[in-house]
């Protein structure tokens, strides 16, 4: 026996392939519902506003406390014993809405801080020179904050990618649901775990290098 | 807050909207899909004897069939929540389940077995389990079977979400329990470095569950009405034969 049947892996990745769109659209719904989400929670928390931001710190302690696949049975097996019409929400859409959850939880950290970090002075002299809060936001705080939060945004999207493989639990056979049941099916289970990880590997790393480019972007006005 | 979770359930909504509705002619069957050779996927099809008995019931009873798979471990969840009718999995019939849901008549009979990786002279028979680690499937009933032996205090029992064989083989655990039929049909047709240790420790009979509501128990009993006629006319016996090379459906 061989160490490696790249017969069967040559063969399996044309098959991963087609699961492959699945994950790559759940984590990118999950980021961007994820990234309004935080946007919003991020906002609430700069600016304490009364009622909301003690609602925000209790969404953002139960997101960022509990694991994501306790969150996704929860909401998916648990919920659905009180409240029926839950059960009309399929996987897909479930764990879309776990990953947003989960996710913003901790986006909207890094989205805060990212704000809280621009100097108050550009704040000050914003202001004196007749800004609006409005146009303060959108000309000054926000494009210096997007900035330092790219790299950390970019990574929880990164870990959302990974967090997909959950999904098999709650009935959607995306890129991990079908390695695993391929490996049931052939037993070569080093071969096909190691072919699904390749797939992994090389969506993030394709993803690193559009962050580089973002960041490159982003730095232009910064470089001296 | 409320107003941005509200949003995210909408936008989901949205999401969903294009989703089926149930309906009374589709039967909806949960399975693993990693269960050789129940249910199983090849080349990204799925196969094995649970499907093909189902699509044989379902064309008894005229409906379609529609499958879901998902982790095991997620299945009587699926089932609970109404996402699907049944499951078809070697689904063994236990006291606790007998109470909770609505089984239809056995289809297949079968026993637990304990397997090892091959060559190891420690573990012959169940007896030999004293003092060992054995892994089970997550949710399966062996863990159960297993706690009922008389020294089970004294066994190391792991439970798995899936890749038992493999763990064995590796010699992490020294021995797994699983069903014998499907246990010899691994080291059969499987390059795993496996072997059964002794015979059968217990009787087993696998059936369909369905939800213990009117609707499930009227289901039950048009399935069990396509499981007889499939019994007689010897197709479940054809299928059985196909799959094992021999008659597992009957006592």
């Amino acid at each position: 026996m061989s160490l490696l049947d790249l017969d069967y892996m040559l063969g399996l990745a044309p098959i991963l392939m087609r699961y492959l769109p699945l994950t790559l659209e759940m984590a990118a719904a999950g980021m961007v519902l994820a990234l309004a989400l935080a946007c919003g929670l991020a906002v609430i928390r700069v600016l304490r506003i009364p009622g909301l931001n003690a609602a925000t710190l209790l969404f953002i302690s139960f997101f960022r406390g509990t694991p994501l696949l306790v969150q996704l049975f929860l909401f998916y097996y648990g919920l659905p014993q009180l409240l029926a019409f839950l059960t009309q929400i399929n996987g897909i859409t479930a764990t879309i809405m776990g990953l947003t959850l989960h996710f913003s939880a901790y986006m909207a950290e890094s989205i805060r801080a990212a704000i809280v970090g621009v100097d108050r002075s550009q704040t000050e002299a914003a202001l004196s020179i007749g800004m609006t809060n409005g146009q303060l936001m959108r000309r000054i705080v926000l494009p210096q904050a997007t900035r330092v939060a790219v790299p950390t945004l970019m990574n929880y999207f990164i870990d959302m990618i990974k967090a997909t493989s959950l999904a098999f639990t709650l009935g959607v056979t995306e890129l991990m649901g079908a390695t695993q049941k391929e490996a049931a099916g052939s037993f070569l289970y080093f071969e096909a775990f190691i072919t699904v990880a390749i797939f992994y590997w090389v969506i993030v790393e394709l993803l690193a290098w559009f962050q580089r480019r973002l960041e490159t972007r982003l730095n232009e006005a910064y470089r001296r | 807050m409320l107003k941005h979770i509200t949003l995210a359930a909408l936008a989901a909504g949205i999401l969903a909207a294009g989703q089926a509705q149930a309906d009374a002619d589709v039967i909806k069957v949960g399975m693993s899909g990693s269960y050789f050779p129940f249910t199983f996927v090849e080349q990204d099809e799925l196969q094995g004897f649970e499907v093909d008995v189902l699509e044989a019931i379902a064309e008894e009873m005229g409906v379609e069939v529609e499958f879901v798979t998902a982790s095991f471990s997620g299945l009587f969840g699926m089932l609970e929540s109404g996402r699907i009718d049944t499951i078809a999995n070697q689904i063994t019939i236990t006291e606790e389940r007998s109470a909770k849901y609505a089984f239809t008549e056995p289809y297949v009979y079968d026993g637990a077995q304990v397997v090892i990786k091959e060559g190891n002279e420690a573990v012959q028979s169940v007896e030999d389990l004293k003092g060992k680690t054995v892994a089970v499937n997550l949710g399966s009933n062996y863990e159960e079977l297993l706690r009922e032996l008389p020294y089970a205090d004294e066994i190391d029992i792991r439970t798995y979400e899936s890749n038992i064989e493999q763990d064995t083989a590796l010699g992490r655990v020294d021995a797994f329990v699983m069903d014998r039929i499907s246990a010899s049909q691994v080291i059969k047709d499987k390059p795993m470095p496996l072997a059964l240790a002794g015979t059968p420790f217990s009787e087993i009979r696998n059936a369909l569950p369905f939800r213990d509501t009117k609707e499930g128990r009227a289901l039950r009993d048009r399935v069990d009405t396509a499981l007889d006629t499939l019994r007689e006319s010897g197709t479940l016996q054809t299928f059985s034969e196909e799959w094992f090379g021999t008659d597992v459906t009957r006592l």
